[in-house]
């Protein structure tokens, strides 16, 4: 790592830890301000103010929420995430972690697919390109991103699972034939996305001397696009994980909620309903950190493995 | 470039896209570990695709809801999580399938003349899950901590409040609960501040079930994981949002149950859908899928079995706001809807219309109380006669929840509201908590509201919500004819008298007309054939021990 | 980078004589043909949006719930059939465009308009600090799990808005108030993300335009920096700012149905996309009344799919450098 490379990478880091706290401060003081804490909703149509007081107490939220959220702040910074209301009795690591690791194992294969699956095609449009099918073929998978999760589940489940009965659906974990479709649903909406960066890729490459030398050396052309063309094009797609990790992340909400997965989306969303106060903010927090991390991450080593890409100017 | 730095740089871009993978995967996820995502027993769980199917086996899997707390009994508030504490735990009395308070680890007992002390004699024979036998201490013990400030129950109070002691003990204002005495290994003697003739029913519920001090304080974080109970069942495996498996307890006092495992299974998509895959034994349909199930053309219209529960939906008036401080108001707004009506076309008949509070399960139920028919002539002309005749300010019926099915009934009453009075009922949604606030405010005009029976005695029903006294009673209504009945009957030893005084009570609420009801509830669910003994309980209670599975069918 | 490159390999490709000709028009003729497709139905999607109370057959909240009329499938009164409630499912649609068109709108303007190209036009033409400020905030937020920070914000907003829907009640909003206000949420829960992409393609074109030869010339000759902008920056900045926005509309419109489908935007019974949606999705509820689910999704996703495609082509025809989103 060059010293150019060292200060950008510093830069980014300080640049992120200002607006993760800014993001903390607001969604804790959206969160507390909010009439209807956690409490009323514990306590359901069975309120009385004594229990209310003694609760209250003991979550903390009798103080002011400056001081709340100080002690938040002091207790995460000794790996406290605090304690669940929704799941009394549990911690939030206790809730979270399980679930963080059902979906990321889910997030993961789903992102293999659309690389999997994006990538070929990008190529291929990107050799078909001039004939109609480049923007046939873009076409079809951009129809496919349009479709909205919530929308193409419960048209699958029935063809799949009443009609053909090809399919469970059961949650058997994450290692088992129903979680199949479920990974599929949540990678098919990205793939046009990666197929059309792969694409303008594997246009810019085929433009570049070696290629044009190859091709005046009379290589064969399949030699040329798989050894010369598509690995050269791979480079910039590294860049691509990390823009398809909010995509997966929204997807994942329905598809959990449908497939009933134990996993973190459907968590979140029954966390903010609740409200969850410790969950909510771990998750956003967590959330936050790790997108920010991994795009640093994915750009810096993008500039290491392309010492031609100068760093910082590469989204302008 | 040539082709062999090309290979590597490939190699090393293969190796990040993979490892980006990875370290999501790895080092973020599994560094909270396993250890917390649950307690496995060594046995294997069995699957569904053995031999025979689901059928095939002595293990009961049914759809559970993930626990809202951990499994602790004084932690317990919903009814979900409600259901597994009543299979794990018990305490010194139970219910049995037709709701009437039986012996559990008490075996007999004794009333005080003043009714006031109760003389629990338990019995011998009863121990925990792992074998320790259950004394009088334990019960003081489970008692005590339930009364604990530091756990801050939220039952203790509604239900164990009326103990000489628990206040006290819940305000730190006293370090034991007085009311609480051992008299010796066998016998428990507790004292009420006054004669409470439901105070049986209220020993049912979880809260006052027995927990094993021992174990609690070797491990009192985790014990919860596998909590050492007295009940029909034991945990063998609990994990998060995943699977609940009970296994039976071989020593239980009340008679051992007939399947081997009952399987809770947490996750999973539309249960009609796995129930008509065989992979679940039980499913329940939720209201708006109905018609799909029930249609005689459906495969699982033959499963379908209705379950009454000890519930009740209405309309609640605020009594103390314009327009409903007016009796003529709230009585039009309850004559202007035809519920029967909206059952046959909304509901496919599946609800059961309620003209009373109480529902036909609950002791006391009387047949002919009922409330105000449909009469939108009458209710046409109450409206007119009301002092907002002509000057009806805005109305806001206001309910939980933003979206889903019960927007459908909602819509329905607010166009007959319309059509029939003329009157403009606004209708908002608003978020669980915010509604709950509201309810405990009394800032509402109306609200779309529902009570589900904690233990069957009409005191919970119309003491706990009409009561001028009570803090459940969200109404702003006070009759004080109907709070002196309360207060009688709150004392009254003879049984009869006592429903009698309820009775009585809920005519004199019904023609107040300050709720309207509207459905008593009823769960709908599809059983496979060769679940035998399926029990129809209408509130939580131990009832697994009952069932059969018949391997002869499918 | 490989935008510029494509668009040298563009130049290349015209020359390469294995590229006939017949085959680029015939590309071109199918590009064209299915962005024109798209532009014809947004122009539909967007009329029966906003002359909705013309154009809708039936009042989109009248209930008829006798057995028979409610549940209809297609017929030639109903053309989408109807709900659960008996109510016309076409009038609901077309009222539930008008929510979409209103939130896109709203969101366009402040977040897009406002936000996008205001910020990035003062990242790229003043710089410095400023440039630094605005492009380093942008880059963490871009890379946040948006949806998951809506859900919190929108969540907790909406338990605070019902004492203040009720004062506006008595105000010349009436009973609009109360979606106005959700309304308003959603919006200033989405405004925050939606700048982002807009203000970055609006920063680069300033930052070039700012060192050519008419802008140097305006400043030189005591142009005010106002008239600078206006004048010489914004015409150049326009064509690729629409493009931008153009792209993004999907995403915008999407965020909408996705919250009301999850019951924390539009609540009923003021249609929206997502709660008509949520209404008829469900296995068994497409079991049997397949009509509810198809009829609310179809055209919310051929608008979603007009936008996307009109995106992509003008991504091409006017600006072949843009990275594709």
């Amino acid at each position: 790592m060059g010293p150019g490379l060292l200060a950008y990478t510093i830069r980014r880091v300080l640049w992120a830890i200002p607006v993760l706290f800014a993001i903390s401060i607001i969604v804790f003081w959206v969160l507390r301000l909010a009439p209807g804490d956690p409490v009323d909703s514990l306590m359901g149509t069975r309120y009385n103010d004594e229990t209310a007081a003694a609760v209250r107490k003991k979550y903390g939220y009798d103080e002011p929420v400056y001081i709340q959220y100080v002690k938040y702040m002091q207790n995460l910074s000794h790996g406290d995430l605090g304690v669940s209301t929704r799941h009394q009795g549990f911690t939030v690591s206790e809730v979270i972690w399980p679930k963080i690791k059902v979906s990321s194992q889910l997030g993961a294969m789903a992102l293999v697919i659309t690389f999997a699956l994006g990538i070929p095609i990008g190529v291929y449009a990107a050799l078909a390109r001039g004939t109609f099918l480049d923007p046939l073929t873009i076409s079809f998978w951009l129809a496919l991103d349009a479709v909205p999760a919530f929308v193409v589940i419960p048209i699958a489940q029935y063809y799949l699972a009443v009609k053909m009965g090809w399919v469970g659906l059961g949650w058997e974990g994450v290692w088992s034939p129903n979680a199949i479709l479920p990974v599929v649903i949540m990678s098919l909406p990205g793939v046009a996305g990666v197929a059309r960066f792969m694409r303008a890729s594997v246009i810019s490459v085929m433009a570049e001397d070696y290629v044009r030398t190859a091709r005046a050396k009379g290589l064969r052309e399949r030699t040329i696009v798989i050894t010369h063309i598509t690995r050269n094009a791979l480079l910039p797609m590294i860049t691509v994980i990390g823009l398809s990790l909010p995509g997966i992340t929204a997807g994942a909400l329905f598809t959990e909620q449908y497939f009933g997965i134990p996993g973190i989306a459907r968590e979140s969303l029954a966390a903010v309903t609740a409200p969850d106060f410790d969950v909510v903010l771990a998750l956003v927090l967590f959330g936050s950190t790790l997108f920010v991390i991994a795009n640093i991450v994915i750009d810096v080593s993008y500039a290491i493995i392309d010492p031609r890409v100068r760093v910082g100017t590469r989204r302008g | 470039m040539s082709n062999r730095t090309l290979t590597l740089m490939m190699g090393f871009v293969a190796v990040l896209i993979l490892a980006v993978g990875v370290v999501f995967v790895v080092v973020l996820a599994s560094s909270g570990g396993d250890d917390s995502s649950g307690a496995t027993d060594d046995k294997p769980t069995p699957t569904r695709k053995t031999a025979g199917g689901i059928c095939g086996g002595n293990v009961l899997i049914i759809p559970g809801d993930e626990p809202n707390t951990v499994l602790d009994p004084i932690q317990v508030g919903d009814v979900s999580t409600a259901e597994y504490v009543a299979e794990i735990f018990g305490g010194l009395v139970t219910l049995d399938l037709q709701l009437n308070v039986k012996p559990d680890i008490a075996e007999k007992w004794d009333i005080s003349p003043d009714g006031k002390t109760y003389t629990f004699h338990l019995r011998q024979d009863v121990v925990f899950h792992n074998g320790r036998r259950v004394t009088a201490d334990d019960f003081k013990y489970s008692l005590e901590r339930a009364a604990d400030p530091a756990n801050a129950s939220l039952q203790v109070l509604p239900y164990l409040g009326g103990i000489v002691g628990v206040k006290e003990r819940f305000a730190n204002k006293a370090t034991e609960v007085k009311g609480v005495r051992v008299i010796d290994e066998k016998t428990l003697q507790i004292e009420l501040e006054e004669p409470e003739d439901f105070f049986l029913a209220e020993l049912t519920y979880p809260v006052a079930y027995v927990v094993d001090k021992e174990q609690i304080k070797t491990s009192p974080r985790n014990w919860t994981q596998k909590p050492n109970g007295t009940g029909p069942f034991r945990v063998a495996e609990f994990k998060a949002a995943e699977r609940i498996r009970l296994v039976r307890n071989d020593r239980y006092h009340l008679g051992v149950a007939k399947v081997d495992e009952v399987i809770f299974e947490l996750g999973g998509g539309s249960v009609s859908t796995r129930f008509e895959n065989d992979e679940i034994h039980v499913a329940g349909v939720p209201l708006l899928q109905l018609d799909a199930v029930k249609a005689g053309n459906s495969p699982l219209s033959q499963f379908y079995k209705p379950q009454p529960e000890m519930s009740l939906s209405y309309i609640a008036f605020n009594v103390k706001q314009a327009p409903f401080d007016d009796p003529k108001v709230r009585q039009a707004f309850a004559m202007a809807v035809d519920y029967k009506n909206i059952n046959e076309n909304l509901f496919f008949n599946a609800l059961r219309v309620a003209d009373g509070v109480l529902p036909p399960e609950m002791p006391g139920y009387k047949e002919s109380i009922a409330g105000y028919k449909y009469d939108p002539v009458k209710a046409k002309q109450l409206i007119a006669e009301s002092k907002y005749a002509g000057k009806m300010p805005a109305i806001t019926l206001k309910y939980s929840g933003a979206a889903g099915g019960g927007g459908d009934l909602l819509e329905a009453l607010q166009a007959d509201w319309q059509d029939v009075l003329g009157v403009t009922v606004d209708l908002q949604g608003i978020d669980p908590s915010a509604y709950l606030r509201e309810r405990k405010k009394k800032t509402f005009q109306v609200l779309a509201d529902g009570w589900i029976a904690d233990y069957p005695d009409p005191e919970n029903f119309i003491g706990k919500l009409f009561s001028g006294s009570s803090d459940l009673n969200v109404l702003n209504y006070a009759n004080p004819d109907v709070d002196r009945l309360l207060d009688q009957a709150r004392s009254e030893r003879d049984r009869t008298k006592r429903l009698a005084m309820y009775n009585d009570a809920e005519q004199k609420i019904l023609d107040d007309a300050v709720v309207i009801p509207q459905f008593w509830g009823v769960a709908h669910y599809l059983v496979k054939d060769c679940v035998k003994n399926w029990p129809s309980a209408p509130i939580p209670i131990p009832k697994y021990r009952y069932v059969e599975i018949d391997t002869t069918k499918k | 980078m490989a935008q510029e490159a494509a668009l040298e390999a563009d130049a290349a490709a015209v020359m390469r004589p294995s590229q006939s000709l017949t085959r680029r028009v015939m590309r071109q003729v199918v590009r064209k043909k299915l962005a024109m497709l798209a532009v014809a139905y947004l122009v539909v999607f967007y009329t029966a949006g906003i002359f909705a109370p013309l154009v809708a057959p039936h009042d989109p909240n009248q209930q008829d719930r006798a057995i028979e009329a409610r549940l209809q499938g297609p017929s030639a009164d109903h053309w989408f059939g109807t709900d659960r409630l008996g109510r016309d499912l076409l009038s609901r649609v077309i009222y539930a465009a008008r929510t979409t068109i209103l939130f896109t709108v709203a969101v366009s303007i402040t977040g897009g308009l406002f936000l996008g190209l205001g910020l990035g036009l003062l990242a790229g033409y003043r710089g410095g600090w400023i440039d630094t400020l605005i492009m380093r905030v942008g880059e963490v937020l871009s890379g946040l799990p948006t949806l998951f920070i809506m859900l919190a914000l929108t969540a907790a907003f909406r338990t605070r808005i019902d004492s203040l829907s009720q004062d506006l009640r008595d105000t010349w909003l009436g009973d609009d108030a109360k979606t106005l206000l959700q309304f308003t949420i959603i919006v200033g829960a989405s405004v925050p993300f939606a700048w982002i992409g807009s203000s970055r393609v609006v920063r680069s074109q300033a930052l070039y335009l700012r060192e050519a030869d008419f802008v140097v010339a305006a400043e030189l000759m005591g142009a005010s920096t106002w008239r600078v902008i206006t004048r010489h920056i914004l015409p150049g900045v326009m064509p690729l700012f629409i493009v931008g926005l153009t792209a993004g509309m999907a995403g915008i419109a999407g965020a909408e149905v996705a919250l009301s489908f999850l019951g924390l935007g539009i609540s009923p019974p003021t249609a929206s996309f997502g709660t008509l949606i949520g209404d008829g999705a469900g296995v068994r509820t497409f079991q049997a009344s397949p009509h509810l689910l198809l009829a609310a999704s179809v055209p919310v996703i051929l608008f979603f799919f007009a936008w996307n495609l009109l995106g992509d082509a003008l991504v091409d025809i006017l600006d072949p450098r843009m990275t594709p989103r």
